[in-house]
């Protein structure tokens, strides 16, 4: 006996995402869902960006499959945290955010960043409710990442181009990374940072204002 | 990567529908998975059986009809497929003003059941 399905593999996901987006949406908050490989920065753009981003009132969620240093760093920089240990899953996915939402201040909050596990694969298909994804890579993962990892280049709204202090040190051709990023996402915006001089980190907090308030 | 939390919830929602039909063994399974979708064929089919045991999907065989990416160039109009997981440019006139229009799904279609 021949049974229909046509379902969606990750419809449930996707419901409760939906349902995530509108709690989001009632409290009034703008949600970004960072994501990046392990080590590109996206902790460290967090800092600067809680720090240089003055007049919004800013929450993170952190996502990691084990330990609580992210969200040691983010509380030492004053802004209201949640840490999520995956135990082993790769990415994060709706109901994770959904189960720790109770314990954010969402009615207080203008912005909130959910710092997905360092991962450019899986994190990209996964939605959590979030209004738009911004991705990290630091320039010392080499030029050849947007066409390794196309989706997640693909799903971001922007791309932080971080650690460019480094260019001196690297045989890194950015203009490689800036041309293949925008063949496949001619909509993205890049910001090309340091988060250890602070260049360019003022074009970004300039931006992620605008967004944030236009919603 | 994730294709294990991917075979969990196909089997979740096979089974649940399995059940619900009336039947109670599922024996094969009609996926449409996209390029582009990140999934590998392989390593889903290796979760999928793993998983699959003390499920009504236990002997279910797992049966995936892979996507292509296509696109609809925004210059020149044209349709396409590529064999890569992405598009770069439109192949006929080479302008980067296109949409995906396929390569994304990550689908069950249908199953046989008994």
């Amino acid at each position: 006996m021949k049974v229909k399905v046509v379902t969606k593999i990750l419809e449930a996901n996707d419901r409760i995402a939906l349902e995530n987006r509108k709690l989001f949406d009632g409290a009034g908050i703008y949600v970004i869902n960072l994501m990046s490989g392990p080590g590109a920065g996206k902790t460290s753009v967090l800092e600067k960006t809680l720090n240089l981003a003055s007049g919004l009132k800013i929450g993170v969620i952190e996502g990691d499959i084990a330990g609580s240093d992210d969200a040691e760093r983010i509380e030492r920089c004053g802004a209201p945290v949640v840490q999520i240990n995956t135990g082993g899953a790769c990415h994060l996915d709706a109901n994770m955010i959904y189960e720790v939402l109770s314990e954010l201040p969402l009615r207080d909050l203008d912005l909130l960043f959910i710092e997905n596990v360092g991962n450019l694969v899986c994190p990209a298909e996964f939605k959590v409710g979030e209004n738009i994804k911004v991705m990290v890579l630091s320039i010392a993962e080499g030029h050849d990442k947007p066409l390794k990892y196309p989706l997640m280049f693909q799903e971001s709204s922007a791309l932080i181009l971080n650690k460019i202090d480094l260019a001196p040190y690297l045989d890194v051709d950015m203009e490689k990374i800036r041309r293949d990023a925008l063949s496949l996402n001619p909509k993205l915006k890049i910001f090309e940072v340091s988060c250890k001089t602070g260049v360019g980190l003022p074009e970004w907090i300039d931006w992620l204002k605008k967004q944030t308030l236009k919603r | 990567m994730h294709e294990l939390s991917i075979a969990q919830n196909i089997i979740e929602i096979i089974s649940e529908q399995c059940v619900r039909s009336g039947y109670s063994r599922i024996e094969s399974v009609n996926l449409r998975i996209g390029r582009a979708s990140g999934i590998m064929s392989d390593a889903l089919l290796f979760a999928f059986d793993a998983i699959k045991t003390e499920s009504v999907a236990a002997d279910a065989l797992l049966c995936i009809e892979e996507v292509p990416v296509s696109g609809r160039c925004s210059e020149c109009n044209s349709d396409f497929a590529v064999e890569e997981e992405y598009i770069l440019s439109c192949p006929h006139c080479g302008g980067n003003s296109f949409r995906m229009t396929a390569g994304r799904e990550m689908d069950i279609i249908d199953m046989e059941v008994s």
